[in-house]
């Protein structure tokens, strides 16, 4: 991809200005990791969706992996694992977001040290290992009277619930754990962003009389769009992206009512050998997810200037 | 200096680049070497590598595979073995991608169920042509069938583990019952009702099966048994789930959990035993006949008072019982088994095959097999290893004995069934029928709608006339 | 400091800002431990006795407090020590090959105006969307097969060293920086890659510490790649060495959590060290002006 690059600059250079070469220069080593390591699966997959795949002799089939996943029965699982990922989608990246910008302002009134404290606080629960995660949230949500969510609900005289073996309780189980579990990923970058913001937009605001609620709205708020469409874009593809907590945690049931798009893609490329309806299954989802993306960057995509 | 640490940075990356093309070296010799083999046939036999994956078995597997690859060398010293060590429960992920890549081991541990999906992928080989007809004798014939797909051989078994249930002796005589006769002539659903009746007291269940998640299948596939649900087909090639068996159990289910002697949420699979150790259960499931080894422990640990007991628990003595028959059907018990498949790479050849084959039966009979078996509780399922097998100190003889007779309990599949009807029935089973199970255990459904539900799926993925209606016979 | 402006409005009156900021504490303090609650569960179960069933803990805190779980991690394998480092070396370069070449790129494609930015850059987000789940088989195919890295550190580094995700992060930071001071060091002469050292690496330190810390977490708690690519118990990371400690029917729970405990060790000190960084905030309007 270099070498091109370098043959189109010497053939054309009238048709290349400065700025051009420099942003190749720039982005010419990420662009080859990227072209090696990653687009280079992408286009893979897209091949192999079209492909009744098989590691010794493939066969060609067109878009039937494509009709196979959209064509509605009664034990396709597709639709219904796309609602799900929707609901879950719909709720949890906007609240994430929510918490993650909250606790960051609240954090920022303190001296450093106490910051230092809440943001190491904050930051902890990622590194712990990943089976104690399971453990305890298994526990968390044990269904018997000893379960940890069951024991505050008898405290508060509410009968105990069969959190994830509910077909009532169980999506509203892994919603909470999302809600819970770490953001100090989103936190920190949240931090950051209202750092870099200079303390004389604030002072001026406040000769204008500007209350708390209007300075986050009017001052913080724009000028950390760049990073809360970051954090939407990505929280929104990952989510959509969603299976270890329904691989971990339920397995996708009672009644498939947490079976994600995730969930059902690895079982297709890993259990059932339909690799590459597997593939034809993840190109449906990207396409939907570069919609969604497409939609935020239209909304919240006007590039803040100073 | 900024420039400078920017440059020193840059050139570390360059240089790890280049490191990573240095170690392809020594990997590219090897397969050359192997391409070799595959090659031309000469007398002297050539030099050859065979590359076993496994996942830790038991606690000691791994490292006892590697002395037996060291010893199969001695034997034959132009072959040598290489092991990839997996973990558990992770293992099945790296071998279907690696399968899916193309560059599958030439022998994978995988459970008998997970055969078709390496068949539906035509990476599993046939090895019968390769083994001598007196070594497949070794094994026994019930648990060769697990291994075969379509009349076709694909692996030789390592163990055929039995799942059922298993009880706190003491307290399930304290209630009336008769332990031996349970063990040794097997008991009616109704038996066993009126037994965890018995054994229902203020915060203890007579009954408590860990049925949680995905571990619903469990439960399916241990009481299906005891219904005479054995398998997916029948001998004639229906599918049986359709069958008044199915409703049968499901109304069994559904009355259990409602009774009042069973918990009627969800049980994770880590807290049964410790029900049953704590004195909170009196007959658990899933149970294997190795748990007893979980009790010994335990007894042990509660006499030396070190703190490495299961907090709260009771001294208590362990039984391994037989499932209850539900519906009149006959006497059985579900059992899977464990084996190691053969699998095509780009280093298959016929003589390859044929060493692969014969390392394969070397780890799966003899000593190996045995002491393989003797940590978990099992007898081997080869002639060779029986013969070779010397029990420890310590089993409990009716254990043992109601063990082994729940293992010639256990059904192979019917010969004749394709890759594709059982690629079907896998996916109606965790899509359909684990699914409306788990709500007919949450108490979300009722036993006939679960029922209609199953046949309509079934009906629809095989066709009315091709289930069966009415009872198994 | 930057930023404190916001909360300007109660210092002058003691009471309501002590009121104020013990509120602000209690919450913060609720939700944290919330989502400190697996972690230490994590470190007390390490310090307990060698129990080995998993999921039976139902307290917190251990029956007696012991360190044999360490010495048990420690005697596990001839390689535990060895995995630490492994993770320790796959992360660092991770980390480095991210803040070197995504900030790079990060900054062409927020502030160089060069022909083909948007769709490359659009390219590049799209490659996320599709599930790893399904990209994993020809990476694997690649790696394994045509690389033929199997059991290397170049094979668990290299697919992870400039993510998109990093790309697209420097780039929403470094848009927000002002282009007039860009113009103006171009106007005096400067290239671009004397602006990029001097003006927006010293003013991105900030994200560069978030990118660091984010990719550092990321790395060491990635388990399934570096168990794919990994088959020689040398060279595996502490994740999936952590893995070995479960069998089909038994988990060294206890070992297993006083493995993780020790492998959190780093991130401490790499949070740590790097904190000060998104501390001090950036000071742009001062450059500004």
């Amino acid at each position: 991809m270099k070498k091109n690059q370098g043959l189109r600059l010497n053939r054309r250079r009238k048709f290349f200005n400065d700025e051009d070469r420099w942003g190749y220069l720039f982005i010419a080593a990420a662009m080859i990791i990227f072209a090696v390591f990653t687009l280079y699966p992408v286009i893979n997959a897209v091949y192999t969706s079209f492909f009744d795949y098989k590691p010794f002799g493939s066969k060609y089939v067109g878009l039937q992996n494509y009709i196979e996943t959209l064509k509605y029965s009664k034990r396709n699982l597709f639709y219904k694992a796309a609602w799900n990922t929707l609901v879950y989608t719909a709720i949890v990246v906007p609240l994430s977001l929510l918490i993650s910008f909250s606790v960051a302002i609240m954090i920022l009134p303190f001296k450093k040290r106490t910051q230092s404290v809440f943001k190491a606080m904050y930051y902890l629960p990622g590194v712990a290992s990943g089976v104690a995660l399971s453990v305890v949230w298994l526990w968390i949500y044990d269904s018997s009277p000893d379960g940890l969510f069951n024991q505050l609900l008898q405290f508060l005289h509410i009968p105990t619930q069969n959190w994830l073996s509910s077909t009532k309780t169980s999506m509203l189980s892994l919603i909470i754990m999302a809600l819970l579990s770490s953001h100090g990923t989103s936190i920190i970058t949240y931090i950051a962003a209202l750092h870099g913001i200079d303390n004389s937009y604030f002072e001026a605001a406040e000769l204008d009389g500007a209350s708390f609620m209007q300075k986050v709205r009017l001052i913080v708020w724009p000028l950390v769009k760049p990073t809360t469409l970051f954090l939407l874009v990505t929280g929104v593809i990952g989510s959509f992206q969603v299976f270890m907590n329904a691989f971990m945690m339920t397995g996708g049931g009672p009644d498939n009512s947490t079976t994600m798009i995730g969930l059902l893609i690895y079982n297709n490329a890993f259990v059932y050998a339909k690799y590459g309806l597997a593939c034809a299954q993840a190109i449906l989802l990207a396409i939907v997810i570069a919609i969604v993306s497409l939609i935020q960057f239209k909304l919240m995509g006007v590039d803040v200037e100073y | 200096m900024k420039k400078v640490i920017a440059l020193l940075l840059c050139l570390s990356m360059v240089g790890c680049i280049f490191a990573a093309c240095g170690n392809n070296d020594a990997p590219e010799t090897t397969a050359s070497v192997e391409n070799q083999t595959g090659n031309g046939e000469t007398d002297a036999p050539k030099e050859d590598k065979i590359v076993i994956m496994a996942p830790p078995v038991t606690a000691s597997y791994l490292e006892n595979l590697k002395v037996w690859a060291k010893d199969f060398q001695k034997i034959y010293p132009h072959l040598s073995v290489e092991v990839i060590e997996t973990s558990w429960g992770d293992h099945n992920g790296k071998l279907a991608t690696m399968a899916q890549a193309g560059e599958a081991p030439d022998i994978a541990e995988v459970s008998s169920g997970a055969i078709g999906t390496f068949v539906e992928m035509g990476v599993a080989v046939d090895i019968a042509p390769y083994l001598s007809e007196e070594r497949l004798a070794d094994y026994d014939e019930n648990a060769l069938n697990y291994m075969t797909i379509e009349d076709t051989l694909y692996g030789l078994p390592l163990y055929l583990t039995i799942q059922s249930i298993g009880a706190n002796k003491g307290m399930l005589e304290s209630v009336g019952a008769d332990v031996e006769k349970i063990q040794t002539e097997g008991w009616t659903y109704e038996q066993f009702l009126e037994i965890i009746k018995a054994g229902t007291k203020e915060n203890v269940f007579g009954f408590v099966f860990a049925n949680a998640g995905v571990t619903a299948s469990d439960f399916i596939n241990i009481f299906g048994a005891g219904a005479g649900l054995d398998n997916n087909f029948t001998e004639d090639l229906k599918y049986s789930f359709t069958s008044q068996n199915l409703l049968d159990l499901l109304k069994a289910v559904e009355e259990m959990t409602q009774s009042g002697y069973m918990p009627n949420y969800g049980v994770e699979a880590g807290q049964r035993l410790v029900m049953c150790q704590t004195g909170n259960a009196m007959i658990f499931g899933k149970a294997m006949p190795l748990f007893e080894a979980n009790f010994i422990q335990n007894n042990a640990a509660l006499e030396a008072n070190d703190g490495s007991a299961v907090e709260n628990s009771l001294k208590m003595d362990y039984a391994f019982l037989p499932v209850p028959t539900i519906g009149g059907s006959e006497e059985s018990c579900y059992g899977t088994v464990d084996g190691l498949i053969a699998m095509r790479n780009n280093n298959t050849t016929e003589e390859h095959l044929q060493n692969v084959a014969l390392f394969m039966d070397y780890i799966c009979s003899g000593d190996r097999i045995a002491s393989c078996m003797n940590e978990l509780y099992l007898t081997p399922v080869c002639q060779s290893g029986r013969d070779a097998l010397v029990l420890d100190e310590g089993r409990d003889p009716a254990n043992l004995a109601a063990a082994s007779r729940c293992i010639d309990l256990v059904k192979a599949p019917p010969a004749g069934v394709t890759a594709e009807m059982t690629a079907t029935a896998k996916s109606l089973m965790d899509e359909v029928i684990v699914p409306k199970f788990q709500l007919l255990l949450a108490g979300e459904s009722n036993a006939e709608e679960v029922y209609k539900a199953i046949c309509e799926a079934a009906f629809d993925a095989f066709g009315e006339e091709n289930c069966v209606s009415g009872k198994l016979s | 400091m930057a930023s404190t402006g916001l909360f300007s409005q109660h210092v002058n009156n003691k009471t309501v800002l002590y009121l104020r900021n013990t509120i602000i504490t209690i919450i913060l303090v609720v939700l944290a431990v919330a989502t400190l609650f697996p972690i230490i569960y994590m470190i007390m179960s390490a310090f307990g006795p060698n129990v080995a069933t998993a999921g039976n803990m139902r307290s917190i805190f251990p029956s007696r407090l012991t360190l044999e779980s360490f010495e048990a991690f420690f005697h596990f394998s001839e390689h535990s020590v060895r995995w630490i480092w492994n993770s320790i070396i796959v992360a660092a370069f991770t980390v480095i090959g991210n803040v070197v070449f995504a900030s790079m790129a990060g900054y062409a494609f927020a502030k160089i105006k060069f022909k083909g930015s948007k769709a490359l850059f659009g390219l590049v987000l799209v490659a996320m969307m599709i599930p790893y789940q399904v990209t994993q088989v020809p990476l694997y195919i690649l790696i394994v097969k045509e690389f033929k890295m199997t059991n290397t550190f170049s094979a668990i580094i290299l697919p992870g060293i400039c993510t998109a995700y990093n790309i697209f992060l420097c780039k929403q930071f470094f848009s927000g920086l002002p282009t007039p001071l860009i113009e103006s060091a171009k106007i005096e002469g400067c290239n671009q890659f004397q602006i990029f050292t001097k003006i927006v690496l010293p003013l991105g330190k900030t994200v560069l510490a978030v990118m660091a810390i984010n990719t550092f977490m990321s790395s060491w708690n990635n388990f399934f790649w570096p168990f794919l690519v990994t088959s020689d118990p040398a060279m595996y990371t502490i994740q999936v060495g952590l893995k070995q400690f479960k069998f089909a029917n038994e988990t060294l729970f206890a070992p297993m959590m006083a493995g993780a405990t020790i492998s959190a060790l780093p991130m401490f000190i790499m949070f740590f060290s790097l904190q000060k960084y998104f501390m001090e905030g950036v000071t742009i309007g001062a450059v500004k002006g």
